[in-house]
């Protein structure tokens, strides 16, 4: 104690008790990053129990809860095949299954990129008050989009008894595992890099929340690639959301996503993997003070 | 010293090592602050389009020395009473140590598992009834399900709430939800505890439990750090007192004379 009492009054600038003494850990900024993601998904009791509570907050003292989000989904979808599929006039028994699927998987992967770029600007509280590793953030929203894509697939239900030609359950139904697995994946990725750009740059959450708008149009989810001349469809190949979304609506009515997509996927996952290892390395202890 | 704790045999050696303490070695906590202005990226873009001149003008952030070069060693055993006029870096002091803030520059080391209770009151969610708040809570604490149950009796024994903790909490009275908020974040067992004045709850019979319930808190931990205004608090809890000024170490020492220059200054 003597020793600390006179380094202070003398020179502040000295180290205080024996500076040999103290061995400081040199950890690089690479390794500090693993382990937020190694930590991240340890924790996932964490994140998991606050993506159930948000969504059991939403719907605190209604009667149905949380199936409020499968019907409000149903209604949704139900009035938008039977309008688009007169307008259109397409196959009923084709269209309404695609259409259905495929607004469920736009729904998830929509709302999660538009929450995961407010991740870090709406934790604030939480993040400067304990100490929780960055990326168990994402999981949370991630976990909670994934909750409420699992009460909206009820909506698929009465799809397969009554349009049996377009939605069909069979052993390319599997496939809908490997498709999820390989959003949440890419959903984490594309989620740090975006939740960080978004708690640095504000503007950003705004001008994504319009892109997706933009993109839902651009997207073959209410039309179908086939409407499109020869000449054009090389478009619609190079949007990567559309690659997203055949990864689940293909194994929900039945089919298996084309080795195209799949490889569109891994290209965008390795691709997104390097820029988020690298953000994430450079940046992750400056999150702190972007908020 | 090292090489003659290394020399010991094993467990000894490993007893020595994982003894709490905390080093601090010029330890700078810069904010940047961003304006408005310098927040959007119109700014940014436009900075790109003018051709830079712009640049060192339009993105030059201000920026807060929030903590200035910080070197000090607390060791297990220590209980540190952190005085300084409000803005004095205390509040930024207990965050670097709980490493929600990460040194702009320099080093610093923390053996032991750190606790803040920085604001008891964090994650409490007013539509969940007290037992989910408990678990909500508790896990985030990082307690696991099996240890939350464990202190589930502890907690309503100390709070006092009884059947309450069974309804939402928007129907608690401010001084209830303080209760449970307090009896939630103390039933950890930390190695180094941070307290932001988390003192003066509830009404006069809960403050005589939460004070037993504090001070067992404080006896448990082997590193408590601790900022407060109460100097009754600081001359009764602590044997060292930490007094800042401006993010600086003003002085660092004995409770006595840290208080008697804190109060000279005034």
């Amino acid at each position: 104690m003597s020793t600390n009492e006179a380094a202070i009054h003398g020179t502040p600038d000295l180290s205080l008790d024996n500076p040999d003494d103290v061995i400081f850990p040199v950890i690089s900024q690479r390794t500090l990053a693993w382990q937020d993601v190694r930590d991240g998904l340890l924790s996932s009791h964490i994140w998991l129990m606050l993506a159930y509570r948000d969504i059991k907050l939403r719907y605190r003292r209604s009667l149905l809860g949380p199936f409020w989000i499968t019907i409000s989904m149903a209604i949704t979808v139900y009035t938008m095949g039977f309008l688009y599929g007169h307008l259109f006039h397409m196959d009923l028994q084709q269209y309404y299954p695609y259409l259905v699927s495929g607004m469920l998987t736009w729904a998830l992967i929509s709302t999660a990129i538009v929450e995961l770029t407010d991740t870090f600007a709406l934790s604030d509280g939480l993040l400067k008050k304990i100490k929780l590793p960055y990326s168990l953030y994402v999981h949370r929203i991630i976990a909670r989009n994934f909750i409420i894509f699992f009460h909206n697939l009820l909506v698929m239900l009465p799809i397969y008894f009554i349009f049996t030609q377009g939605a069909k359950i069979n052993f390319n139904t599997l496939l809908l595992l490997p498709g999820l697995a390989v959003i949440y994946v890419n959903a984490f990725i594309f989620g740090m890099i975006f939740a960080m750009i978004g708690a640095r740059f504000r503007d950003i959450s705004q001008i994504i929340k319009n892109f997706v708008q933009v993109v839902f149009f651009l997207t073959p989810i209410m039309w179908s690639p086939a409407i499109l001349p020869e000449k054009d469809k090389m478009i619609v190949y190079l949007n990567p959301v559309y690659s997203y979304v055949e990864l689940v609506r293909a194994p929900l009515m039945g089919n298996s996503p084309t080795l195209l997509h799949a490889g569109i996927t891994l290209l965008m996952t390795l691709t997104g993997a390097v820029i988020c290892a690298r953000l994430f390395t450079r940046y992750r202890s400056r999150i702190i003070y972007w908020l | 010293m090292r090489e003659i704790i290394y020399a010991l045999p094993l467990p000894y050696h490993l007893l020595v090592i994982s003894m709490a303490r905390i080093d601090l070695r010029n330890v700078d906590v810069q904010f940047p602050v961003y304006s408005i202005s310098s927040r959007s990226l119109k700014k940014h873009f436009l900075s790109v389009a003018t051709g830079g001149a712009v640049v060192s003008d339009t993105n030059k952030h201000v920026v807060i020395n929030a903590l200035k070069n910080i070197t000090l060693s607390i060791q297990d055993g220590d209980r540190v009473g952190l005085i300084g006029h409000n803005g004095s870096g205390k509040s930024t002091f207990l965050r670097l140590l709980s490493r929600i803030y990460e040194p702009s520059s320099g080093d610093i080391n923390i053996n032991g598992s750190v606790s803040p209770l920085l604001d008891i009151m964090q994650g409490i969610e007013a539509e969940s009834t007290g037992y989910e708040n408990i678990i909500t809570r508790g896990t985030i604490l990082g307690l696991s399900r099996s240890k939350i149950r464990d202190k589930t009796a502890e907690i309503i024994e100390l709070s006092g709430l009884g059947d309450y903790l069974a309804m939402p909490l928007h129907t608690y009275s401010s001084g209830m939800m303080v209760r449970l908020a307090f009896s939630i974040s103390t039933c950890i067992n930390p190695d180094i505890l941070l307290i932001d004045e988390i003192f003066g709850a509830g009404d006069a019979g809960f403050m005589e439990k939460a004070r037993q319930k504090m001070i067992s808190l404080l006896n448990q931990s082997s590193i408590v750090v601790m900022a407060t205004h109460s100097n009754e608090l600081i001359q009764e809890f602590c044997n060292k007192a930490l007094l800042m000024e401006g993010g600086c170490i003003k002085y660092f020492g004995d409770v006595k004379t840290a208080l008697e220059r804190y109060q000279g200054k005034k």
